[in-house]
């Protein structure tokens, strides 16, 4: 493939830029619902596309499914590209880039039958529901992902990339009356099948806990000191910076540019945040980008400081800054844009005690439902909370929501704890594009002076 | 393909092979400037097999395979699979429906979609010069066929064309953006009424207003509606009655809602989603009640839900793509409007707030119905005058609560996503949080 590749690339002589992709996944999905084995799905996705920029023209983009007449799709992408109005985009060249990474796993999964990885879930189905009488429905559901990817681009680079992926996930749904609680969590990473084994205290862990929520009050209203749980955290800064340091948004945006100024105080000093693709072994890290540049470490905010941001080669170009390894697609239906990948709050030096010690009333909110951003606003809920009063932890809450703005909340972040840690599951939605891994990495953090949804109990 | 079907037949394998392609074409603006052309063709196939156990089997794949082994890695999967209470259905062999394909929108090349963006784009900038505006439109071409071990088939295709439009203003310390999108089945779709909803919010927006917390009489607009809905669908999805995690199982023929409200299901030609058959092969009905006068009639039922229940489909099996198998979902739904415009309904408010989108839709518990959102497009009305948008408000509630408080439905209704017919729904109270 290599070759044919090779050759191809060759072919726009008039100073365009152009990418192909090709891309092959394997995967298998199993559904484990009470008891019984409601779906397994093994498919083949295979595809690839052409993405083409001519000089002070715009992006040609064409997604297909055969490999083959790759040279006809790309003379038509030339032709079709030609005739395309006019724009200021351009974007970064780069030295060509030969590279092959290939993947061995511990116990790779590829080689499993399916009756081990059904029975696994099975038994964890089983556990799930033995944990109480209130469980009225359990789902544990196995997914992996193996891609093999080829990029080849006008820089004269040539990429083959494999990526695995494996998860398990629980749903465990109490139900008292009209009362139904649901709670979920699992396991997911870049790794062979020992990653999903032994997980029988987790799905234990993820029914109690959903039985537990039955009889947790719903959080009242207001705004209160919060504390976040290292998960929450991650999502916290995922939806409250992360996307805005996401060049994309502001490239063309001069007031956001000017907002978005390096070297701006941006929040309190304790705050440390990075985005890192290069990190060994994480969901978001992978040696190139979607474009075949490097990943590396960028740090967005730096003791409060605006210190970088996220770029494509096409933003980088138009901000005349570096590109930083962020261009990243889902699949080969959608082009590269510009994406987190592993993004983390620093460790700071408070003890995990320290945060909770001077709140007279507040909230510890722990892991994530959700979370969402409209620039300067964003939300993120967490799974559950509890109660905080005279630096206690107190009663277990839910229906935990929070809010937050740009302009205010970074700042009221006033302690970061040293109980730093990473949490891969989850993914993450931009531009049509759902469900792209972006791990995030938090310690506890406490904010002051938090909105938070709910009715008040008056 | 017919071979997979054939080979189905004379091996004596119930199954069905489901197919799916599209084209798609797209083009694109960003902060008022043009950024390229996509196009897209896909198609992927999905074979159910249920071996002679009775245990169902299901393969998907996307490139040509020999037919034996497609049939043969379905049947493998099969033998792990559940043991099924269904039968791979019949299909009727008088075709009753046609095709709705617009050859305004099949047809529709670059150029045409370059001059209608670019022809929204200065009728933003002429009323909003000081906006950064992005434009999507996108316009293509959907198949969908099924194959059985009858060697019967059924094939529908429609035709899809949408604009959606977003408006950005910042300023320091305030960054705004508003959103509208109109889709349609036929390149008809109200490109004016779209421009004007953009410059309508942008000049609402222009003041933010102040509220205190408290509770409020809510107008939820077409868009701002789905806070409430969201739960429902969860609801009213059949899967969740047969493992017992919905909250209206045994609420089937009860008043629990306001009487005002109904939502019904329909088959509106030109409406995305509205299909002759589901993606199983079970025939739609051209009206279905789910919610009658505020009584629990029906739910969404595909044919593994449907057995499990023992009842009959209701020809509401979709897949989310090829590579899916059917989960209970719905074609087109439609909320009964009132007799009122919307424009009286927001007149007569003393003082309330107006709904138009939220962040965290369905990022709460959705069983129990409960919501929390913050407010991203909002507006504080008083003395039913709007006077202005609102700024980090969140609001709360419980969606079954709602609809059981819901005051008045408008006479005014807009399609959202091409497949939601919505009015505008005045709730009181609602909990704001600020």
């Amino acid at each position: 493939m290599m070759e044919v590749l090779e050759e191809l690339i060759r072919l726009p002589r008039k100073g365009e830029y152009m990418e192909i992709r090709l891309e092959n996944i394997f995967s298998t999905t199993i559904r484990v619902q009470n008891g019984v084995v409601e779906r397994i799905r093994v498919g083949t996705d295979e595809g690839g596309y052409i993405r083409l920029l001519a000089p002070r023209g715009s992006w040609w983009f064409e997604s297909f499914q055969r490999w083959d007449d790759l040279k006809d799709k790309v003379e038509k992408a030339i032709a079709g590209a030609s005739l395309l109005p006019k724009s200021n985009i351009e974007v970064v060249r780069r030295a060509p880039v030969r590279d092959e990474h290939k993947v061995t796993l511990p116990d790779d999964f590829r080689f499993k039958s399916l009756e081990d990885k059904t029975s696994l879930l099975l038994l964890y189905d089983q556990v799930l529901r033995e944990t109480s009488p209130f469980l009225v429905s359990s789902l544990v559901e196995y997914r992996d992902e193996f891609r093999q990817i080829y990029l080849a681009n006008s820089d004269g680079s040539l990429i083959y990339l494999e990526e695995p992926d494996i998860s398990v996930s629980f749903v465990a749904t109490a139900r008292k009356e009209d009362n139904i609680e649901i709670y979920r969590n699992g396991v997911a990473g870049k790794a062979g099948f020992e990653l999903v084994k032994n997980q029988e205290t987790l799905a234990q862990e993820i029914g109690q806990r959903a039985v537990l929520l039955l009889e947790a009050p719903s959080f009242s209203g207001g705004v209160y000191d919060v504390i976040l749980d290292p998960v929450l955290a991650g999502v916290f800064i995922h939806e409250a910076f992360g996307h805005l340091s996401e060049s994309d948004t502001l490239y063309r945006n001069e007031e956001l540019k000017r907002i978005m100024a390096k070297g701006k105080r941006v929040s309190s000093s304790v705050l440390n945040v990075f985005d890192d693709g290069s990190l060994d072994n994480l969901r978001g890290s992978s040696p190139y980008d979607d474009e075949g540049i490097p990943t590396g470490r960028t740090y967005l905010i730096k003791d409060g400081h605006l210190d970088g941001r996220l770029h494509s080669r096409e933003t980088a170009f138009l901000m005349h800054e570096e590109v930083t390894g962020n261009a990243r697609t889902i699949n080969y239906r959608f082009p590269p844009i510009v994406r987190m990948t592993n993004t983390a709050i620093e460790a700071g030096e408070a003890s995990r005690e320290d945060l909770f010690s001077d709140i007279e009333r507040g909230l510890y909110a722990v892991e994530y439902i959700g979370g969402n951003t409209a620039l300067e606003l964003f939300t993120f809920s967490a799974a559950y909370g509890y109660l905080i009063e005279k630096g206690k932890i107190k009663e277990l809450v839910k229906d935990v929501v929070l809010s937050g703005n740009l302009f205010q909340t970074l700042d009221k972040i006033d302690a970061v704890a040293d109980d730093f840690r990473w949490t891969e599951v989850g993914g993450c939605g931009k531009g049509g594009q759902i469900g792209l891994p972006t791990p995030t990495g938090s310690p506890h953090i406490r904010l002051r002076e938090v909105l938070v949804g709910g009715s008040h109990n008056d | 393909m017919i071979e997979v079907a054939s080979l189905l037949k004379k091996e004596g394998i119930p199954g069905d092979l489901f197919t799916h392609r599209i084209f798609s074409q797209e083009v694109n603006y960003e902060a008022n400037s043009f950024q390229g052309y996509k196009k897209e063709e896909r198609e992927g196939y999905g074979l159910r097999a249920i071996n002679p156990e009775g245990k169902l089997g299901f393969y998907a794949f996307n490139r040509l395979l020999n037919p034996q082994e497609a049939v043969e890695k379905a049947l493998e999967v099969s033998q792990l699979g559940d043991r099924v209470d269904f039968s791979i259905p019949t299909y009727p062999s008088t075709w009753e429906w046609e095709d709705f394909v617009d050859p305004r929108v099949e047809n529709l090349d670059a150029q045409e979609m370059i001059e209608l963006g670019d022809y929204i784009l200065s009728r933003i900038r002429k009323e909003c010069p000081q906006a950064l505006v992005d434009v999507v439109i996108s316009a293509g071409r959907e198949e969908k066929s099924l194959l059985n071990h009858h060697e019967e088939e059924l094939k529908f295709a429609r035709t899809f064309f949408g604009v959606g439009v977003s408006a950005n203003q910042t300023r320091e310390g305030d960054i705004l953006e508003v959103y509208a999108e109109r889709s349609w089945g036929s390149r008809d779709i109200d490109v004016e009424g779209l421009v004007q909803e953009i410059v309508s919010k942008l000049e609402f927006s222009q003041r933010v207003a102040d509220l205190n917390s408290g509770k409020y009489p809510v107008v939820f607009t077409p868009s701002g509606s789905l806070v409430l809905l969201i739960a429902l669908f969860y609801g009213l999805n059949g899967k969740n009655w047969v493992f017992g995690r919905s909250p209206l199982e045994d609420k089937e023929g009860k008043v629990i809602f306001s009487s005002l409200f109904s939502l019904e299901e329909i088959q509106e030609p030109w409406a995305l989603g509205s299909c002759p058959f589901d993606d199983e092969g079970i025939m739609t009905r051209a009206q279905k009640y789910l919610i009658n006068k505020g009584k629990v009639e029906s739910a969404f039922w595909d044919l593994w839900s449907a057995a499990k229940k023992g009842i009959k489909p209701t020809g509401n099996g979709f897949r989310g793509s090829y590579r899916d198998l059917p989960e209970p979902g719905f074609s087109s739904l439609r909320v009964k409007n009132g007799l009122r415009d919307s424009s009286t309904l927001i007149g007569e408010l003393e003082e309330g707030l107006i709904v138009d989108s939220v962040l965290g839709l369905g990022q709460s518990n959705v069983a129990s119905g409960y919501f929390s959102c913050n407010v991203h497009l909002g507006f504080y009305v008083k003395g039913g005058e709007i006077q202005g948008r609102v700024k980090d408000v969140m609001i709360s509630g419980n969606t079954y609560q709602a609809l059981f408080n819901l005051k008045e439905i408008s006479r005014d209704s807009r399609w959202i996503g091409g497949r939601i017919l919505l009015p505008y729904l005045l709730v009181e109270p609602i909990e704001v949080n600020k």
